[in-house]
């Protein structure tokens, strides 16, 4: 970006991908850029900041999603999607510049580990999957109804997407729910489509007999599969941090 | 150069109206107190064994509570952890009852009522009991993605004092039989209907329950790779739950030796080491003090320092402190700029000690540090040691070393402050003498 203009304003956008790539399509096509990006619930107003509110445009965004796969490659967009999901503070303006070199530079720009936005880029997509990996063996579901189960997550990164797939993948058959509890929004699925929703009023039935059984054979198996000669409660703590604890049966 | 390594896991696919699949990778739902991954339900069929080995619980000559499940319970048992999320699938095990046929008979029942009644398509792991017959291991390979038959102990002698009813044969020819099977049945994919064992066979070996040394055991698993071409060769170090003549009497289990032997074991699978070079007769087991990469660049500085900038893959990864990882951020990284020990620290790659085996652009990481053995493993072992957190270190004071004018080094309390002294002050002749017999 040699000869591009750094503006003095504070773009504001409203929180989702399409219109962060509304901010990639205007800044690309003017050769602009903004001091900073924030999403519109998440900003704090300062009096040194000029602020200027980007709508989003799908038409606009659908050229640049086709465009990212088209010039740069699917590896862009999967690392920029990704990154996009993380809860880093600065995410939009690392992926502007990461999208905005790359139509310039092309699919190479993936091999440029040592520029800084290249590479932040791709760990702040690395930390969002390594969290979603975690989750999908740490998640655990309670039977609440017929045929229904719940669970609860407390995840630092926006991850409730590429989670729920995982789970319509494996147990097609369950009507369930995820509920991001930290961003108050709900994963449904009804064995055929899914819906993600805010997660206001939701009311979960208190659990079964049943479902107490297996919960207190579970942690049985916890308890019993430990050799206690080996006991390491810190390599335990390191591999499962205590913020996920609270959500966990077995803790 | 080829690698041993092959990938692990199965890719088992689920259907429309299935519960389950297999991720490649492999997913750990949780981890015991003893700090290791519980992925699997991981149990025991039954504990009535014929058998009397001397290191097992089970031995039918110990007085314990035996119990048997019926293959309906493991099952409902299984789908309803995997429902809730809290297993990946099935680890299935037995003691032997009645006999090794009636055992795997019971085993294949549990897993075909999980296949085929459930629909259920995620993980499932079984022991292959020794001494079976092979139309049994042929029905049970069809069923699971992994099967696994344990070594129990590295030597046949070991094996006839410790579990004198299990013979090497009886537990190799298996071993042997699937992992033919396995090869016919990937090179003629059209011809079978189901993969057989799809994710591969393992085995395990108890480690310090007899007197073998660690060459002997690491070339074991190299030939187990090699010839049977297994995904995993498992070590455990021996717990005595037993008191028996034959057995050794241990405080603690050898953990770290352990660590070092499985350490070994991913360099032959991923860094294409040979068990010959890590280990020799004149060193039949693995240094205490320093893992086994690095006890082997110390004793082959000659091929260092490598250059980052122009060394092949395999060259980078003999690299003490590089791994797959960081080799392959390296290797890419290069295409676009050539690297120095900042990008290198950018890239996330961990110098503690790749820093004393490399160049960057032709330069060494520092001035003051000495390209010899000696110093490099002073280093290499303090840097292990001082990572322990010490709790003598004080502030330094300028006025605490008014009273002596001269500067010593016995003024200073810990070993890190001597050391953190020694990589800037060039160290005196007297010093450098004392490195080597290493009365630091």
């Amino acid at each position: 970006m040699p000869n591009w203009k750094l503006i003095n304003k504070t773009y504001l956008y409203d929180g989702t991908f399409d219109g962060l790539l509304t901010i990639v399509f205007d800044s690309y096509a003017n050769k602009i850029l903004p001091q900073k990006i924030y999403s519109q619930d998440e900003y704090v107003s300062n009096f040194l900041d000029k602020t200027l509110f980007i709508k989003s445009d799908y038409e606009k965004s659908q050229r640049v999603f086709n465009g990212i796969e088209k010039n740069i490659g699917y590896d862009a967009l999967y690392n920029s999607y990704n990154a996009f999901l993380s809860n880093e503070k600065e995410k939009e303006i690392y992926i502007l510049k990461y999208l905005c070199n790359g139509f310039d530079i092309g699919p190479k720009i993936n091999n440029m580990l040592t520029v800084s936005y290249v590479f932040k880029v791709i760990n702040m997509r690395k930390k969002a999957l390594a969290e979603c990996h975690k989750l999908k063996g740490l998640l655990r579901f309670q039977e609440v109804g017929d045929n229904l189960c719940y669970a609860s997550i407390h995840p630092d990164n926006n991850i409730l997407e590429p989670l729920g797939h995982h789970f319509i993948n494996r147990l097609p058959t369950l009507n369930f729910i995820i509920h991001d509890k930290n961003r108050n929004i709900c994963f449904l699925y009804n064995q055929k489509e899914y819906k993600i929703i805010s997660g206001e009023g939701l009311s979960i039935p208190s659990i079964s007999e049943n479902e107490k059984m297996y919960q207190d054979l579970w942690k049985m198996f916890f308890k019993t599969i430990a050799i206690k000669e080996r006991t390491n409660p810190r390599c335990q703590m390191q591999y499962m941090p205590k913020k996920y604890w609270k959500d966990l049966i077995e803790m | 150069m080829m690698l041993l390594a092959v990938q692990v896991g199965s890719k088992r696919k689920n259907n429309s109206n299935g519960m389950g699949n297999g991720n490649y990778s492999g997913i750990c739902h949780s981890w015991g107190a003893d700090g290791r991954c519980i992925s699997l339900l991981k149990i025991l069929f039954s504990n009535c064994c014929m058998y009397d080995c001397k290191y097992c619980i089970n031995r039918c000559t110990n007085s314990v509570k035996r119990a048997t499940f019926t293959p309906r319970e493991i099952a409902d048992l299984t789908i309803n952890f995997y429902k809730r999320n809290y297993i990946e699938g099935l680890f299935l095990s037995s003691a032997v009852i009645r006999s090794p046929d009636y055992t795997m008979e019971m085993l294949i029942k549990t897993v075909d009522i999980l296949r085929n009644e459930y629909n259920f398509n995620g993980y499932i792991h079984c022991k292959t009991i020794p001494g079976c017959s092979k139309d049994l291991i042929d029905k049970l390979g069809n069923l699971v993605d992994r099967l696994s038959i344990n070594i129990e102990l590295p030597s046949n002698e070991s094996l006839k004092l410790l579990a004198p009813q299990k013979e090497k044969t009886g537990i190799l020819a298996p071993m042997n039989y699937v992992s033919k099977n396995i090869k016919q049945n990937r090179l003629d994919k059209n011809k079978y209907k189901t993969d057989f064992v799809p994710a591969g066979q393992t085995t395990q070996l108890i480690i310090g329950a007899t007197p073998e040394s660690d060459l002997k055991i690491l070339k074991l698993s190299e030939n187990l790779y090699k010839k049977l071409s297994l995904k995993r060769v498992y070590y455990s170090a021996y717990i005595s739950v037993n008191n028996d003549k034959n057995l050794p009497t241990l405080e603690a289990p050898p953990l770290l030796r352990e660590n070092r032997l499985y350490q070994a074991d991913w360099l032959l699978r991923f860094y294409g080491f040979k068990a010959d070079e890590l280990l020799d007769e004149k060193h039949q087991n693995f240094n205490n003090l320093l893992d086994p990469k690095c006890d082997w660049a110390i004793r082959n500085l000659d091929k260092f320092p490598i250059e980052i900038n122009t060394a092949d893959y395999f060259a980078l990864l003999r690299i003490p402190g590089i791994g797959v990882i960081s080799a392959k951020k390296i290797i890419r990284a290069r295409r676009s700029f050539l690297l120095d020990f900042e990008s290198l620290k950018k890239l996330g790659v961990t110098l503690k000690r790749a820093k004393y085996f490399i160049t960057c652009k032709g330069k060494y990481f520092d001035k003051v540090y000495k390209f010899n053995s000696s110093f490099i493993e002073t280093n290499l072992v303090y840097q292990e040691k001082l990572s322990i957190p010490n709790k003598s270190y004080k502030q330094l004071s300028l006025f605490d070393n008014l009273q002596n004018s001269n500067f010593q080094f016995s003024s200073f309390q810990s070993e890190k402050q001597k050391l953190l002294l020694f990589n800037k002050i060039q160290p005196s002749k007297e010093d450098k003498i004392k490195c080597l017999t290493g009365n630091l």
